[in-house]
């Protein structure tokens, strides 16, 4: 998405913008809409700043900018207010109150597809898609070859998209997209589309467009994602902005409110109480150092349990998945004496760094059977002087120098 | 971070009918080559995996002419004159842009809803919807047009100057119906029984519109009452300046019988202007303001 050089640059300006919606289902009748519609023609309207029973404010003083080289990351809760910013960006809704400019023409990679009919071929939904998302018919006819070929798709071009799999409609939908040429791109979880090699290519389309200079909006659940297309970031929540910031600002701040919010499974355990979970020693983990891990609790002596296994998981809050997961007997360790214990864990955090829970439970080592949760606690993992990526892989390293010219001869 | 519990009040953005209009014309000419696209897929769409294909374009116009002969020879069994060649060209040229109009509105009622993923998720101005309906079917209407030209020679008709008026009168159907159809597709994204009242109307609306017989016939009084539908001095004045070949400058008198009256006064075609360019300019209008609305309510 190369810039033709004497376009004016595009900017975002988002002052004090109010969104009110309606909950359930709207019965307006045609008695309303009438005397409605004539008071807004003569100019009169009814005060918009009045909450009707059932109205609330989707979006409430929501002000930001988006300059030139900042790609801005939206993120929040699902009913955080999301999608309607994104409308209100796109024009697509106007706000309630406030003033939303956007400088430039705006791409937006919103349902990338929308506009293709089944009915028409792979090249006819080209241009009409083009057309739809403001591209002008010129440059979809100069870059038309590009476009297919970066979809995948050559040899169904000419066949109607009723016929298409639905990973080929979104792959010829944001090939399309990803060769719009901008001045504002606007990006609402698109970014996971087709099977993995396409959204590779995808997203370095994405990151590509970033470089390139452009404003960038970007609303997306995929964190790892927004942390790394993304400058800044603002955090939603019910309609408010409550944070701004760095993009892994933004997102810690998310991912600790999200993991506070985890259901805890505080059932009482029959002859167990836990007590505190920490990490010890100073300051913050390092990728690859090891630190100990300590869990207390209490074994009680009326315990029926003859065995307490205790476990405990790491969980990356950044894709929610379990990335280590262990249980204390298989390491030998069982709660089976009354009394005060201190379980110690030498962990070496061979982890990438970002946010993780550790999640701690004891369960009957016999019967296999979780009997409840213990406490948690959230660590960030910094990055390490001495690796970078997912996994530690120990590397043995040799070098020899002024060996033979064929060492293998 | 709070937000105030109010929001301040300076924020209100003001409309006028006039800022409204522009706003869309601007937008539109930013999108024309989406308007042409939207059109182009609506003709592809009636032309493919279709039966009838170009003949589509004047079965519409064909049937009203036939039910205009039915009419008119039962008028002639009535009177006991004559079936003249030229009431029959008359419901010729009058059946085109009848069509036109019927064709137009039908498709124009659905063209929202039947976008609904479009209009929920992209932004482009909606007016480009129920205009590819207009631009769609003005495209079958001159198709049509290239029939009439051939089989009007035969009917009687004669070329003259007047034939210049088509063109004026063209474009008030044009205005008269885009305002129609703009209209009739914004209400029924919000209510969504107008199409059915619309068909109901578009139905009968053949019997309150001079397409079959001449509004002369009905005589002076409810002759010049008919003419207060926008669309009847329209089609009269362009019966009377292909067929007759008349001057629409010209008042025409009811040439015989007691009443008296005008057949044809120009007025009624400034009324129609007017009706058609008031209509546009409020609907656009009410269009603009609504459409903010659309993604809400679709």
């Amino acid at each position: 998405m190369s810039g033709t050089g004497s376009r004016e640059a595009g900017r975002i300006v988002v002052d004090g913008v109010w969104k009110k919606f309606q909950r359930g289902e709207r019965h307006d009748s045609l008695r309303d809409l009438i005397p409605n519609t004539v008071g807004r023609l003569l100019g009169r309207r009814r005060d918009p700043l009045a909450l009707r029973t059932n109205d609330f404010w989707a979006l409430k003083n929501i002000g930001f900018e988006v300059l030139p080289g900042q790609a801005l990351g939206i993120i929040g809760h699902n009913g955080a207010g999301k999608s309607t910013l994104l409308k209100l960006l796109t024009r697509i809704l106007r706000p309630t109150l406030g003033r939303i400019q956007t400088r430039g023409r705006i791409g937006a990679l919103i349902e990338i597809a929308a506009g293709f009919h089944p009915d028409l071929t792979g090249r006819e939904n080209v241009f009409l898609q083009g057309a739809i998302m403001g591209m002008p018919a010129a440059t979809i006819r100069r870059r038309f070859d590009e476009i297919v070929e970066f979809s995948g798709i050559t040899t169904f071009i000419d066949t109607p998209v009723k016929r298409y799999s639905s990973g080929m409609n979104a792959r010829l939908g944001f090939s399309i997209a990803a060769h719009l040429e901008p001045d504002v791109l606007i990006i609402d979880e698109v970014l996971s589309v087709g099977d993995l090699a396409f959204q590779e290519r995808a997203f370095g389309r994405m990151k590509d467009v970033v470089r390139s200079g452009i404003p960038v909006a970007v609303v997306s659940h995929q964190l790892d994602r927004v942390r790394t297309l993304c400058t800044d970031a603002i955090l939603l929540e019910s309609g408010e902005i409550v944070k701004r910031g760095t993009a892994a600002e933004c997102i810690a701040s998310y991912v600790q409110a999200a993991a506070a919010e985890r259901p805890e499974n505080h059932t009482p355990i029959p002859g167990l109480t836990f007590g505190t979970i920490a990490i010890l020693g100073e300051g913050g983990i390092r990728s690859g150092e090891r630190r100990v891990m300590r869990l207390t609790g209490q074994r009680s002596q009326s315990a029926a349990i003859q065995r307490f296994e205790l476990s405990f998981q790491l969980r990356s809050l950044e894709s929610g998945q379990v990335v280590y997961r262990t249980w204390s007997h298989h390491h030998g360790a069982g709660v089976d004496r009354a009394g005060y214990f201190e379980f110690l864990v030498d962990l070496q955090f061979n982890l990438p760094p970002g946010l993780y829970s550790i999640e701690t439970w004891a369960g009957d080592a016999e019967r296999d059977e979780r009997l409840g949760d213990g406490p948690s606690m959230r660590v960030a993992i910094e990055p390490g002087p001495t690796f970078r990526g997912q996994a530690q892989m120990n590397p043995v390293m040799t070098l020899r120098q002024g060996c033979p010219a064929d060492p293998s001869a | 971070m709070t937000a105030p519990a109010v929001p301040p009040a300076e924020y209100l953005d003001k409309h006028t009918i006039l800022g409204d209009i522009r706003e869309s014309v601007v937008d539109l000419l930013a999108h024309r080559e989406l308007l042409a696209q939207l059109t182009l897929r609506d003709i592809k769409l009636r032309y493919k995996q279709a039966v009838m294909g170009f003949a589509w374009a004047i079965l519409m116009p064909l049937l009203v002419i036939l039910a205009g002969l039915v009419i008119r020879l039962a008028m002639a069994h009535l009177s006991g004159e004559p079936l003249a060649s030229r009431g029959l060209a008359g419901v010729a040229v009058k059946a085109l842009p009848w069509s036109f109009f019927v064709g137009a509105v039908g498709f124009a009622s659905n063209s929202l809803i039947s976008n609904q993923s479009l209009v929920s998720k992209v932004f482009f101005p909606r007016e480009v919807l129920p205009l590819s309906a207009v631009l769609a079917q003005g495209f079958d209407t001159l198709v049509g047009t290239l029939g009439l030209l051939v089989a009007l020679p035969f009917l009687g008709a004669t070329l003259s100057l007047a034939l210049l008026w088509v063109i004026p009168l063209a474009i008030l159907l044009a205005v008269f119906t885009t305002a129609v159809c703009l209209f009739v597709a914004c209400s029924n994204l919000f209510y969504r029984d107008v199409k059915y009242i619309v068909q109901v109307l578009l139905t009968f609306g053949i019997f309150f519109t001079p397409v079959l017989f001449e509004a002369g016939m009905l005589g002076p009084k409810a002759g010049a009452l008919i003419m207060l539908n926008p669309l009847a001095p329209i089609l009269e004045g362009l019966r009377l300046a292909v067929v007759e070949g008349h001057n629409l400058l010209v008042p025409l008198a009811a040439a015989t019988g007691p009443e008296s009256g005008n057949l044809w006064s120009p007025w009624y075609l400034v009324w129609s202007a007017v009706a058609g360019l008031l209509g546009l300019t409020l609907v656009i209008s009410m269009f603009r303001r609504l459409s903010f609305l659309f993604a809400e309510f679709v």
